[in-house]
């Protein structure tokens, strides 16, 4: 099977020519945002809060910060990208060009990750700063990132074919991805929680995202791996499968 | 190499299901030789863009098939994208993006590589006289700059087959004029044009075969000079057939 490696290399390259035409929303906001909470629940806070997991409180907290990021760059990079060229028929220039329904999907997720990489990286950089970065598995880390990213590109990408309106775009993102984030122990440990709520998280993909990025942070993990790695990988199979088929049949797209 | 370079037979596009069920296109059959310089005309919703849509791979036929070089363009549909050209009637572009981009995006997605792309990007911003507007945003340019904009994008692959829906809407007459000749020394260059336009002394000049479509079906299709045989403009002929078909499907 002949791959349209250049064309995909463009598909890349633009998206991260938008990032930076865009660069206030998208690589300046996220490092304020993290900058905040690392100053906030990380200095003034965490400095009042004892070691957790033998780390101090702020690098226990930065893992869930990135991940933060991380998924409000991909998901927003997909979904405003995708939205926006169906809004200007734009889209149909990747309809007309040479590239498979498989192709489609890498060149979108691939374009949301870089951008998604670009934010983590900054926020990285944000984090040393804190003195809050520490790296124990730097494979899984990456692994970890670029799996998150993907998961919610493409959740970004059925979002942006399914949305009528720029309202409806936040949908998702309001009612789902932000509680269901803020709700997967990105800020405490599920051993603060009572038996109830700490088995109810447990049924949270978030948590899994969060714990995953952690351990390969600093090496600590509240979750168990098989289940984690489950998850993660059974949703970047399950939606891969299904926006290749959203893209194969044209779904919003194609007439 | 096949001396038809765009072949349907028995198109069918329907839209929607159920009670909502439109059929935009109805049994379409079209031979158009290579060189030529074809018209397709027909009133608004007649489908043309709909049939247009079909062969570039915007929408999905319902049934029958199109081949472009002999390459069918749902079973092989990623080579025979790269045989055709479409310059759209509305500009389906990112308004922020330049000439240049927009021209350099699209050879980019056709796979051609940097210094391939850069030297033809260069020549067609040259051929479309774009130089002094390359770098500017395409929501600043003017009506006539937009359409040389999308007819570089169109070309930059170098397609076998090059098909222009209304590229002259919203263009004055002298900038209209100056696209005629670009299209003409294309065309005389061996390249194949579709052209759909509601101008028609704009077909009269420019194509040498023409098809008429009515109701979703071909009501007409000949020479150029059989269209205006006894006399008659094509805009005579194409009012004639319109109006008798109109009639006979109203009976």
């Amino acid at each position: 099977m002949h791959i349209n490696w250049i064309g995909l290399y463009t598909m890349f390259r633009r998206e991260v020519e938008r990032t930076f035409r865009v660069v206030i929303q998208t690589l300046v906001a996220p490092v304020i945002s993290a900058t905040l909470y690392l100053f906030i629940f990380g200095t003034v806070i965490g400095t009042k809060i004892e070691d957790f997991a033998g780390v101090p409180y702020i690098s226990f907290v930065f893992p869930g910060v990135l991940m933060l990021s991380i998924i409000n760059a991909s998901f927003a990079s997909a979904s405003s990208s995708l939205y926006f060229m169906r809004f200007t028929k734009g889209i149909e220039e990747i309809l007309i060009s040479p590239f498979s329904y498989l192709e489609m999907l890498i060149g979108f997720v691939g374009s949301a990750v870089t951008r998604a990489l670009l934010v983590a990286g900054l926020i990285l950089v944000t984090g040393l700063l804190f003195g809050a970065v520490s790296l124990v598995n730097p494979v899984g880390f990456v692994l970890y990132v670029a799996a998150i990213s993907a998961i919610f590109a493409m959740l970004g990408i059925i979002v942006a074919l399914w949305a009528e309106s720029f309202e409806q775009l936040q949908v998702l993102n309001t009612f789902v991805i932000t509680p269901l984030t803020y709700l997967g122990g990105i800020f405490y440990s599920i051993t603060f929680l009572p038996p109830l709520a700490a088995t109810i998280t447990k049924l949270n993909p978030f948590f899994y995202f969060a714990d995953g990025i952690r351990c390969s942070m600093i090496g600590y993990s509240e979750a168990n791996s098989i289940v984690g790695f489950l998850v993660i990988a059974g949703l970047v199979l399950g939606l891969g499968i299904l926006v290749t088929q959203l893209f194969n049949r044209g779904w919003k797209i194609r007439s | 190499m096949n001396t038809q370079i765009l072949e349907i037979k028995n198109l069918v596009k329907t839209y929607g299901s159920g009670k909502t069920q439109t059929t935009a296109v109805k049994d379409i059959s079209l031979s158009i030789p290579r060189g030529s310089f074809y018209g397709l005309l027909g009133p608004n919703g007649a489908g043309k863009s709909t049939t247009i849509h079909c062969i570039t791979g915007i929408a999905q036929p319902t049934s029958g098939t199109i081949l472009i070089d002999g390459v069918d363009v749902v079973k092989d549909y990623k080579l025979a994208r790269t045989k055709v050209g479409l310059s759209p009637q509305e500009f389906n572009v990112d308004i922020f993006a330049t000439p240049e981009q927009l021209m350099g995006y699209m050879a980019g997605y056709y796979g051609i590589k940097k210094e391939v792309r850069d030297a033809r990007v260069d020549e067609l911003i040259k051929q479309f006289d774009l130089e002094k507007h390359r770098k500017m945003k395409f929501q600043k340019l003017s009506g006539g700059l937009k359409r040389r904009a999308m007819l570089g994008r169109a070309l930059v692959h170098t397609p076998d087959l090059l098909i222009l829906d209304e590229p002259t809407a919203g263009v004055d007459v002298e900038q209209r004029h100056d696209l005629w000749q670009y299209l003409k020394k294309l065309n005389e260059g061996g390249k194949t044009i579709i052209l759909t336009s509601h101008y028609l002394e704009e077909i009269q000049y420019l194509c040498n075969e023409i098809a008429i479509i009515n109701h979703g079906k071909i009501v007409a299709q000949g020479t150029k000079e059989e269209f205006m045989s006894g006399g008659k403009s094509v805009e005579d002929r194409y009012l004639e057939i319109t109006r008798n078909d109109n009639e006979r499907n109203k009976k």
